[in-house]
């Protein structure tokens, strides 16, 4: 274990990385409630696992990867709920999309939710959040070919959903 | 010269070697179509740095910042326990501020929803209750069954207040996810979420269930009883017109 002065010095690390993990938080869950449950969990988490994490692996990257994992623990215990939901149906909560900016970042935020899931990720980490594609592999735990062309799909189905300047690339 | 896209992508994600890097500046020169696909790359990254920015500003919950510094002991260990009143705090936190929401939607719903025959949602008492297209499809709509005027029933079930309760979802210009009960013989929409964009018109960029709705499936979570109906518990139920029998 490692001694109180690096612990602390560690937990103070992890609060400034809140923000980040909150933000990726919200491409798992895109309740900002659900979200930050789903941050303190993975908090907790990582704080009764500090042996495990390997100093020279990067602090941020450890985090999405414990936080990611909570998120998987979580979905099975839901399982049973997914029937709730139909194809096609809704994300956003009422009353949220009165601006125009904020009409422009809900549909980026909207093309991002109806991604498949592993596309999603990667593109959160490494669009958003700026891993390097190693780093997001190994957070997905996947080989970096995996992440590359799940990245590059996930980019593809952006672009076609946001039609952003210049539209077509193929 | 052929550069493929997933070189572009990781020349402008940074990633490329330094072969690669210097093939496409050289490529590039010749055909302004090479940077023109860069520059798409990267407008791409940016909309979404835009989009998700706000976040970082926010002032993070203090319950985040104690936990991150080893909350007291005893409050951390049990991550079930930790999870389970995490999940019966959201529902208390969410019925509130959704129920409220619910009925700022009725002046926006009267006004541009696309709904055809008539409002999916009235104002009733202070209340908010399905319309009678909306109430119609909720009587008598089995599961996944969907009417032409796009309200698709999801999940029914028993609340522990004893009425029947069933989700749905609205499908026009905008698309709506909700959980409606019946209570004193009419519908009432316990939450409504809505959709700030008409669905895409592709089945292939359906949401993940676990991302979307997180209001609908809080609120079912808080009120269900028991496991949801099946068919034939719906078909009972309907039968019965959703009038909660008695309790056994």
């Amino acid at each position: 274990m490692s001694t109180n002065a690096s612990t602390e010095n560690i937990q103070e690390q992890i609060v400034a990385l809140l923000p980040r993990l909150r933000r990726f938080a919200r491409n798992l869950v895109r309740s900002p409630h659900d979200a930050d449950d789903m941050v303190q969990i993975a908090v907790e988490r990582a704080l009764l696992r500090l042996d495990q994490w390997h100093r020279d692996a990067r602090l941020d990257s450890w985090l999405f990867k414990i936080l990611r994992n909570a998120w998987i623990d979580e979905v099975r215990s839901r399982g049973r709920l997914a029937k709730i939901f139909m194809p096609e149906e809704a994300g956003e909560h009422v009353g949220e999309a009165s601006i125009d900016r904020e009409v422009d970042r809900l549909s980026v935020e909207s093309a991002l939710a109806r991604l498949p899931e592993e596309q999603r990720l990667a593109v959160s980490l490494v669009l958003i959040e700026g891993l390097a594609y190693k780093d997001a592999a190994d957070v997905l735990e996947v080989p970096i070919g995996t992440l590359t062309s799940r990245l590059s799909r996930g980019r593809d189905a952006l672009q076609a959903m946001l039609r952003l300047p210049e539209g077509d690339h193929s | 010269m052929n550069v493929s896209d997933e070189q572009l992508m990781a020349y402008a994600d940074g990633e490329a070697d330094e072969a690669t890097r210097t093939r496409i500046e050289e490529a590039m020169r010749d055909d302004p179509e090479i940077g023109r696909r860069i520059a798409h790359h990267r407008a791409l990254r940016r909309a979404l740095q835009g989009a998700f920015a706000e976040v970082l500003d926010e002032p993070v919950p203090q319950r985040l910042v104690a936990a991150a510094r080893g909350a007291p002991a005893g409050n951390v260990v049990d991550l079930a326990r930790a999870r389970e009143s995490a999940r019966k705090g959201l529902g208390l936190r969410r019925w509130q501020p959704v129920a409220m929401a619910a009925s700022l939607l009725v002046g926006v719903a009267l006004g541009y929803l696309g709904w055809r025959s008539a409002s999916p949602l009235v104002r009733s008492n202070g209340e908010v209750v399905a319309g009678a297209g909306l109430a119609d499809a909720l009587s008598t709509q089995l599961s996944s069954e969907r009417t032409p005027g796009g309200v698709t029933t999801g999940l029914s079930f028993r609340a522990k207040s004893g009425d029947y309760c069933r989700t749905f979802s609205l499908t026009g210009t905008h698309s709506n996810a909700g959980l409606a009960c019946r209570e004193g013989g009419a519908w009432k929409v316990k939450v409504l979420a809505q959709s700030a964009e008409p669905p895409a018109n592709s089945t292939a960029f359906r949401p993940a269930a676990s991302a979307d709705s997180a209001a609908v499936r809080a609120a079912v979570e808080e009120s269900i009883d028991g496991e949801p109906l099946d068919q034939a518990g719906e078909i009972a139920a309907r039968r019965e017109q959703w009038t909660a029998p008695a309790r056994r």
